[in-house]
């Protein structure tokens, strides 16, 4: 059973909802979230750039994968199903122009704070080179190249052609070869 | 992945991205659901989704979605609505602490109005007498309990004369005179503090939330306690778990509030955030110098490793960094000759001074505090203080000598703890723990001469 209590600042605790005989945790969804939840909220991460948001993204499509779990286990498919929920879910916020709380917290430049510094500088580079690309464009650099999908996969999980695909990624890489500091991160300056 | 660049791209992506505060578990998962239900929305809706839950009265309806059950019935979700804070209970293991990196908040205005469901200050609801000041068997400097209230360890702070405290539930104004609570103003729901409040003009200053998107400063009259006003600010990044001290009034009489990855300086008249300074990690602590010139801010870079970052506060900009593996560098006080904080996690605590804020300088100047307690240096009436278990001391800010300390001696084999020590007049103040009668409170003690120049 499942309580959700209410505990109002003007009044003391009142349960306002208890929820029975909904449908029961489908098998292997714990599993599934225990095992990949760190892999989606690091690629939230780089879709949003905040914790917070990243961990919203994430809720979001585990939530709508939840209710589909056999069927989605059935096509083999629970992780892209969730990973297309969450570029989505990204897409739909930046198109619908959400102004909402963003990380601002951004080096204004990179290095000169020493080593124990020198990671989060790399990761605050990483998200203003992001923080240029359309949102498009991110999505495929994050589903390409972090989460390791191919064109095809990319292709399905934003609902767009392979050549859409091809087109953003060009795009993409272009402007991030052109964002300060990139280069030599991707040249391997920094190791975590 | 065909080209080179590709390849870099993806190997910067891997190795740069972090591992996330914390995992979304299974229950995070119905939490979201069973809210949308609430809200009569499918899952996956339309709406942009909150984190955790935000079910209030009036919100009761079953609505039309899918809700879950969930095979480990273990999850109590508690929402603190008109706050706005959720707190997970059960299958998290307890509520959220106040300092930690608690995912859950809401998001929130950049500003709002004082809040209609803050709580009025009341007069002090007790049915205990009138407290006569109890002798503290041993203890340093005359020591005396004055107050016998629960007061939460080193939020003691003084300002116009009066002291202020949070206890149980709330915030109490003391008659440092005769310990007695002159006014009280009830914390009802959101979970406080991280630190002592800030007392500015005739406005006190405490932080009500430190979750989430956002922090939540509230303001209360510093005679009557009555609620003034509520300033959220939004949080860049996210909040360390480490964060002790994370707001300080300055001498140009704004609040520099730790809200993330940065900090934010509000204006008590304007009750709104009017500088934002963006650091590159989640600070810990921030202080600033007593002729503003300066601003320190401690940061967490992992480990026992923190940073100590020198900010000019003319231009916004860092003048030097340094940074020490020995934990901790919270509850940062800064004074004209450096910055003072606190060193060590859990059982062992110490206070360092750090001249000119350059931590590859810093020494450690007293004895601390064990058994889980926190070392706390504090600036008042003149001089450092640095309360603890071990000692009680003095030190001359400039320089960071110490002027005079004494051993604080076990009672009955029980550890006896001062905390944060303010000063009102010619007595220390400090919020009191320990004995052999499991006492608490407010002690107030007179130091030596020496403590006052």
């Amino acid at each position: 059973m499942y309580h959700v209590r209410v505990l109002s600042i003007d009044q003391p605790p009142v349960e306002v909802l208890r929820v029975e005989g909904g449908r029961g945790e489908p098998d292997g969804f714990r599993d599934f979230v225990a095992a990949r939840s760190g892999a989606l909220l690091r690629a939230g991460w780089l879709l949003t750039g905040d914790w917070p948001a990243a961990e919203d993204l994430v809720q979001t499509a585990l939530a709508a994968a939840w209710p589909r779990w056999e069927s989605l286990v059935r096509q083999d498919a629970p992780e892209l199903y969730v990973r297309k929920i969450m570029v989505n879910t990204f897409l739909r916020w930046r198109q619908r122009r959400w102004n909402g709380e963003v990380a601002t917290g951004r080096l204004p430049e990179a290095g000169g704070y020493g080593d124990v510094f020198a990671q989060v500088d790399a990761r605050q580079a990483l998200l203003a080179a992001l923080d240029r690309l359309p949102p498009r464009q991110r999505a495929v650099v994050v589903l390409r190249y972090f989460a390791d999908q191919t064109e095809s996969q990319t292709a399905a999980a934003m609902g767009c052609s392979v050549g859409a695909v091809k087109s953003h990624a060009a795009r993409a890489l272009a402007r991030l070869r052109a964002a300060p500091g990139l280069a030599e991160l991707m040249s391997g300056g920094v190791t975590s | 992945m065909n080209t080179q660049e590709e390849r870099q791209l993806s190997d910067l992506l891997h190795r740069v991205t972090p591992e996330p505060p914390r995992a979304v578990t299974i229950e995070d998962v119905a939490i979201r659901l069973a809210s949308e239900a609430a809200r009569g929305r499918r899952p996956g809706g339309r709406t942009r989704p909150r984190i955790g839950p935000r079910i209030g009265p009036g919100r009761t309806g079953r609505g039309r979605a899918w809700v879950p059950v969930l095979a480990a019935a273990a999850v109590v979700a508690v929402a603190a609505a008109s706050a706005g804070v959720a707190t997970l209970l059960g299958s998290r293991g307890g509520p959220a602490s106040p300092a930690g990196a608690v995912r859950g908040g809401t998001a929130t205005p950049a500003s709002a109005p004082a809040s209609a469901s803050s709580p009025a200050a009341q007069p002090r609801r007790t049915a205990r007498p009138t407290w006569a000041p109890q002798s503290i068997s041993g203890a340093p400097w005359g020591a005396e309990l004055i107050n016998p209230d629960e007061v939460a360890q080193d939020s003691l702070t003084g300002g116009d004369g009066s002291l202020y405290a949070v206890v149980s539930g709330g915030l109490d104004r003391i008659d440092p005179a005769t310990g007695n609570v002159l006014r009280s103003a009830p914390y009802q729901s959101a979970p406080p503090l991280v630190g002592p409040p800030a007392v500015v003009g005739t406005t006190v200053w405490a932080v009500w939330s430190y979750t989430g998107h956002s922090v939540m400063l509230h303001g209360y009259d510093a005679t009557t306690l009555a609620s003034l006003a509520s300033v959220t600010v939004p949080v860049a990044g996210w909040l360390p778990a480490t964060a002790q001290g994370v707001l300080t009034a300055g001498p140009d009489g704004n609040l520099y509030l730790a809200a993330g990855g940065s900090v934010a300086v509000v204006s008590p008249s304007l009750r709104r955030v009017i500088r934002r300074i963006t650091v590159p990690a989640p600070v810990v602590s921030v202080a600033v110098a007593p002729d503003g010139s300066r601003m320190y801010v401690s940061t967490s870079a992992g480990g026992q490793v923190f940073g100590m970052l020198v900010y000019d506060l003319a231009t916004g900009k860092p003048v030097s960094s340094s940074s020490a593996s020995y934990g901790g560098g919270g509850n940062l006080v800064a004074t004209a000759g450096g910055v003072w904080g606190t060193a060590g996690t859990g059982m062992s605590e110490w206070t360092w001074f750090a001249p000119g804020g350059n931590l590859n300088r810093s020494v450690r100047v007293q004895g601390g505090a064990g058994g889980g307690l926190a070392s706390v240096p504090t600036v008042s009436g003149g001089a450092v203080w640095i309360g603890g278990s071990h000692t009680l001391a003095c030190a001359d800010p400039a320089t960071g000598a110490i002027l005079a300390s004494a051993a604080i001696p076990a009672a009955g084999g029980a550890l006896q703890y001062f905390g944060r020590v303010v000063v009102v007049g010619r007595h220390a103040y400090a919020d009191y723990q320990g004995d052999q009668a499991g006492r608490f409170g407010v002690a107030r003690m007179t130091p030596p001469a020496a403590c006052f120049g």
